[in-house]
């Protein structure tokens, strides 16, 4: 049994706004907007993101409210994101070889949006547990996806196969 | 000899383990070291020396005997007094040229006076004869073998976080660790030995309470390699590197030992106590039955007890201290050890075979006379130590010379760093208890957690280190350095010959330069300095020890590499069609498709033949592709592109370059207007990540109402493009084809939502298609589906170049460098200088009113040119002198010409005038300036409209 | 490094845009003027006010950093300026 599962999750349908009127037009299209920069609410059958001061990532459903008509200020971003839904006891191990972020130090109750790189590639992390063991949610730019995948899936492969380190001399 | 089992041992006697050295069976058990191994089965020599090929033995069992390094099939250098034996090892030694045993060079030893100090530096200046000499060194002194042959290793790394981290988990790093956890810290502790406890050998309370604390987090057998700003420690462990980021580290490294220093204080079997007491501690291994004891200090005394339980005979303890405390003197009475207090070994003698100390010679300090000549098979000293100081210097710690304990101490530490013990000048016991304690409180408090415990350490009575361990020798052979044979004669000539600064005497004598680091030289090196210049320790400093404190192997550092590979979405369709692949940046790009039984030229002529006469299909995704929306878009544009886009009209493109602020060609590609507020742009492949950031940046500072979106992940693009492009792309599209040349449209391709641009890179009519990226792939099938009928082929990197060289378009970065202009390049037509303001505007202004430095021109050689054409970075030369440079160069079957782009003097650049190029041979090609475009001159066949 | 957007995190995840310095009016000033501020940097030690941009975010950012001890006083937005 594998320690990690990796889920694809990137049909899912999902669209971004930016601008320093994004905020007031999300509200006006009645979706939740998350009060603090990198953090994240619940959407029904989705959620909604707050990327950074200015920038929103919605997920789910709601995605298609996004499609209303602009108004000043408000920029749409295309999103095209590799998103992959990681899940695991030894999810911690994996998130401390491929990122510098101390995700153990969140919060989660915050519901803390982490704009970072992983693997040397920027990727969007949202923490969380479920079942009673770590999980995250990860965006990436889908030019970068697939590399990001099989480096990912790599380094849990050795995670899971070996718990010991190896020894320096064990190589001829 | 292996003892009977000691109280605390580290072997584990239930698991024997069989290995080899140097050919022979040996066995130890699991938890030995090589070392320990070696000399419980009777081994005393373990190794030779770098320079003259002396036997040498153990002396610090503490990851700095560098004359017992062994080769472990593919792995060099493994530090046999620090590596855990394992089943089944076949060691050799390292510096042998024959065997261990029998050794030719040790001969070198009689020729020392022919390898004086600085050897190198004074015999091989010779430029002609180096290579020789390099290569005779190499062999002679090489440490180690490299196996080709090796499995590439990925060691992980990774990332880790602490509050504390504690170095050193010896009595005060234990006390502090705890400390810091007892106020509510999260700790990590490190120690290089296998378990914790330092100089007690794991028989500690402290250990137990420290392993069983829920805030400790203990690493074993791993040490701390460097330290890194903002509290950035690497703990390499024996698989794996964490980067361990702490919010304060508590240094409590302990000290190193030191040697004393008289002739032939190298032989095995002269060890420091400390040495001979890891063995009989943990290894349960008596490494002497007769032994002298030189000391002066305390710790000296307290080891007594140590080598009495391992029934190991003290012959004479011979002390360099006038006055030996009184009650290490009765220690010594009462075992009816005879005394010599201030006393030295002037001089050890060798048995026989060579392979062991058999005597030594006592004489009262400064003195010649020998007042006694003492038989024993091994000599332990403890004369002194010497801070394990390393990370704290590179912390950036002043440190200071305390003339109360004769060594260096932090002075003042750095925010955040926190030392204790013996790294701190605190020796006894019971007082790095209490400073470990105070550091850890401190350290924690500084996190946050906790107040400061008021503890005071009492300074130490007695030094524990001499300040003049060392004794002259007429003949020498009286070792400073261990690892490069360093003897006092040599560093009192490098002082002569002018090298009398630390910094220097190192580099030249080498001293503290081998794989020690200095951990046992040093010291002594800084004293002898001192002395011969009038000088004290502390004015003459220490030299800068850089990471690593151990070295650390290359598999680790190479460890799991993260190279990003970015992929469009049509990659697969690539792979399929025969793409050979070439790196663009992060990116792949196919470079060409192989056809079975083509040449890479051929595939790349018949891509650009298809294009010229046919179709062709290229994936240009991989350029960077921006959105910029906004009342103020257009002014934006226009401060960051050289021409003017306030006056493009929605539904047009225009060709766009961007200069830096001193005027040089940055960025090219094409800015398109989809509505009054609305922009699409693309730049560079190369160029993509850092021109957003750069205009991103620009933004903030000018706070413009607009807004720039990155779109090149999330975009695909493909450029169509041939006479038969337009019949290809009918019947898929809503939008009206018969769209002038540099048009952009936005409609339906294939069902997907599009935006087309008309442009002309490679000189035919051709269409650039935008979708999103999830459409990217089903875009370009059913463009070749519906291209078959038109011979359709797509294209790569290879044929695009060719295609645009015979247009004379130039790329940014191949034909541009990083002091070209525009006007150089010969884009004089884009820059708008009558604009109110662009970035490099100011300085292009300048450089207008001045002459120019070179010229871009388009060259052909003559028609039926034979040999070889020049190739990109070739020389053009005028009158001898280098006068330009080719920067693209290509054969074109269309012109059945080789043509080329080159930078050339002015006045050099009239069309039918020629010049010379030089190609790799030295041979001179001639070849004649031509204008662009070399293909379609009034670029007829891009603009075509019907 | 600390973000003043997304926090304190590793220098690898940060560029450096070089120092903030004032630009010469280019309509009025010598072309000496405009050479020294396109050619020449201020290299000696002291507190600088620098841009930095957090990479994964693209937030560009400023940092009063003192070169000198290579010690970050403090970051802010460009538009918080005081």
């Amino acid at each position: 049994m594998s320690a990690i599962t990796f889920e694809n999750v990137s049909h899912t349908p999902r669209a971004g706004v930016k601008g320093p009127g994004a905020a007031a037009w999300l509200a006006a299209l009645d979706l939740p907007v998350p009060r603090a920069p990198n953090s994240w609410l619940p959407l029904p059958g989705g959620l909604i993101a707050r990327l950074g001061l200015t920038e929103f990532l919605v997920e789910g459903s709601e995605a298609a409210k996004l499609a209303a008509p602009l108004a000043p200020g408000v920029y749409p971003v295309l999103r095209q994101d590799t998103a992959l839904v990681l899940h695991g006891a030894r999810l911690n191990e994996l998130l401390l070889e491929t990122c510098s972020v101390d995700f153990r130090a969140l919060d989660l109750s915050t519901r803390p949006v982490v704009l970072t790189s992983m693997v040397g590639v920027g990727a969007t992390v949202i923490p969380g547990e479920e079942g009673g063991m770590p999980c995250c949610h990860i965006w990436c730019d889908s030019t970068y996806g697939e590399w990001f995948f099989e480096t990912l899936t790599d380094v849990a492969g050795e995670l899971t196969q070996s718990s010991q380190p190896r020894h320096q001399g064990a190589t001829s | 000899m292996r003892l009977p089992p000691q109280s605390c041992e580290w072997v584990d006697r239930s698991q024997p383990l069989g290995f080899r050295f140097e050919g022979r069976d040996y066995s130890g058990f699991a938890g030995d070291t090589v070392a320990s191994a070696l000399v419980a089965s009777g081994a005393s020599v373990l190794g030779r020396s770098f320079k003259y090929h002396r036997p040498r033995g153990l002396l610090s069992a503490a990851n700095h005997d560098v004359n017992a390094l062994m080769q472990w099939g593919g792995t060099p250098n493994v530090r046999a007094d620090a590596t855990p034996l394992i089943a089944g090892m076949d060691l050799k030694a390292v510096n042998t040229f024959g065997t261990l045993a029998r050794d030719p060079g040790s001969a070198l030893g009689w020729f020392s006076r022919l390898l004086p100090v600085g050897f190198y530096y004074k015999a091989f200046h010779n430029k002609r004869l180096f290579p020789l000499w390099e290569r005779m060194f190499r062999a002679m002194t090489g440490l180690g073998r490299v196996d080709f042959a090796t499995k590439r290793l990925h060691t992980p790394k990774r990332y880790g976080f602490c509050d504390v981290l504690v170095v050193g988990g010896g009595t005060s790093g234990l006390s502090a660790a705890l400390a810091a956890a007892e106020q509510g810290a999260q700790v990590a502790l490190v120690d290089e030995n296998a378990r914790l406890g330092g100089s007690t050998h794991g028989a500690s309370e402290l250990v137990d309470k420290v392993i069983a604390h829920p805030r400790i987090r203990v690493f074993t057998d791993a040490y701390a390699a460097g330290y890194y700003a903002d509290h950035w420690v690497p703990l390499v462990e024996r698989g794996r590197i964490t980067k361990m980021r702490a919010h304060a580290v508590v240094v409590a490294a302990g000290a190193f030992e030191q040697p004393a220093v008289f002739r032939c204080n190298d032989l095995p079997g002269i060890m420091l106590a400390s040495a001979a007491q890891r063995l009989i501690r943990r290894y349960a291994v008596r490494p002497a039955q007769r032994v002298v004891v030189l000391a002066a200090n305390a710790d000296a005394y307290r080891a007594l007890q140590d080598f009495a339980d391992a029934g190991i005979a003290v012959t004479a303890v011979i002390d360099l201290r006038d006055k030996v405390p009184g009650e290490q003197a009765a220690r010594v009475a009462a075992q009816g050890i005879p005394l010599y207090s201030g006393h030295c070994i002037v001089e050890a003698l060798p048995a026989a075979d060579d392979k062991r100390v058999a005597k030594v010679r006592v004489a009262a300090l400064g003195e010649a006379a020998v007042v006694a000549e003492l038989a024993c098979d091994g000599v332990f000293m403890s004369v002194g130590w010497a801070p394990a100081a390393a990370l704290l210097y590179q912390a950036g710690t002043k440190m200071r010379y305390d003339d109360g304990v004769h060594q260096f101490v932090p002075g003042q530490l750095p925010d955040g760093v926190f030392a204790c013990g013996r790294v701190n000048g605190i020796h006894t016991p019971e007082s790095r208890l209490l400073d470990g304690e105070r550091a850890g409180s401190a350290a924690a408090a500084y996190c946050g957690f906790g107040e400061v415990r008021d503890i005071a350490v009492k300074a130490e009575m007695e030094s524990p280190t001499h300040p003049w361990p060392i004794v002259s020798h007429a003949k020498g052979k009286n070792f400073i350095d261990f690892d490069e044979d360093l003897q006092l004669a040599d560093l009192e000539n490098a002082i002569q010959e002018g090298f009398d600064n630390i910094e220097l005497m190192k580099r030249f004598s080498t001293v503290g330069m081998g794989p020690s680091q200095g951990k046992h030289s040093n010291m002594n090196a800084l004293r002898v300095l001192a002395r011969a210049t009038g000088s004290t320790p502390g004015a003459v400093g220490t030299t800068t020890a850089r990471p690593f404190f151990h070295p650390v192997p290359m598999s680790h550092l190479a460890g799991r590499g993260f190279t990003p590979e970015r992929r469009t979405p049509m990659h697969h369709r690539h792979a399929a069609a025969g793409a050979v692949w070439m790196p663009a940046g992060v990116w792949q790009r196919p470079e060409y498709y192989a056809v079975a039984g083509q040449s890479r030229a051929a595939c790349i002529e018949g891509e650009a033949l298809a294009v010229r006469n046919g179709v062709g299909l290229i994936d240009v995704g991989t350029l960077g592709k921006l959105e910029i929306r906004g009342p103020q878009a257009a002014e934006f544009l226009e401060r960051v592109y050289i021409s003017k886009y306030a006056g493009l009209k929605v539904g047009m493109t225009r060709y766009a370059v961007m200069c830096d602020e001193s005027g040089v060609v940055l960025d090219d590609g094409v800015v398109a207007r989809l509505a009054d507020e609305h922009f699409y742009f693309t730049t560079t492949t190369s160029g993509a990540a850092a021109i957003y950031r750069e205009l991103s940046r620009w933004n903030t500072l000018w706070k413009l109402d607009c807004g720039i979106v990155n779109l090149t992940g999330a975009m695909a693009a493909m450029n169509l493009a041939g006479p038969r492009a337009k019949a290809v792309l009918e019947g898929l599209t809503n939008v009206d084809l018969s769209l002038p040349f540099l048009a952009v449209r936005e409609g339906m391709v294939c069902g997907v939502p599009a935006r087309l641009m008309r442009v002309g890179f490679v000189g035919e009519w051709g269409v650039e298609i935008h979708v999103p990226a999830e459409h990217g792939a089903a875009v370009w099938d059913a463009l070749m589906e519906a291209g078959k009928a038109h011979g359709i082929r797509p294209f790569g990197v290879e044929a695009q170049r060719l295609l645009r060289l015979e247009k004379g378009h130039i790329i940014i970065g191949q034909d541009t460098d990083g002091l070209t202009t525009p006007g150089e390049a010969g884009l004089d037509w884009a820059v708008k200088l009558d604009k109110a303001f662009f970035v490099g505007q100011r300085s292009l202004m300048a450089i207008a009113g001045k002459p120019r430095r070179q010229q871009l021109v388009g060259f052909m050689l003559p028609a039926g040119h034979q040999g070889d054409a020049p190739k990109e970075c070739h020389l053009v030369i005028e009158g001898g002198e280098i006068a330009g440079r080719v920067t693209s160069v290509a054969w074109s079957p269309s012109l059945a010409r080789h043509i080329g782009l080159a930078y050339v003097r002015p006045g050099m650049d009239a069309v039918d005038s020629s010049f010379t190029i030089r190609l790799s041979d030295k041979s001179l090609v001639t070849a004649g300036v031509v204008k662009t475009p070399f293909y379609d001159p009034d670029n007829l066949r891009q603009k075509e409209t019907t | 490094m600390t973000c003043p957007v997304n926090g304190p995190r590793a220098i690898s995840e940060f560029a450096y845009g070089g120092e903030i310095r004032p630009m010469p009016d280019p309509t009025t000033c010598s072309d000496d003027a405009w050479a020294d501020y396109i050619f020449n940097r201020n290299g000696s030690p002291g507190v600088k006010r620098e841009w930095w941009c957090h990479t994964p975010s693209n937030t560009w950012f400023v940092a009063e950093r003192d070169t000198a001890r290579d010690v970050v006083l403090r970051t802010y937005l460009y538009a918080e300026e005081s």
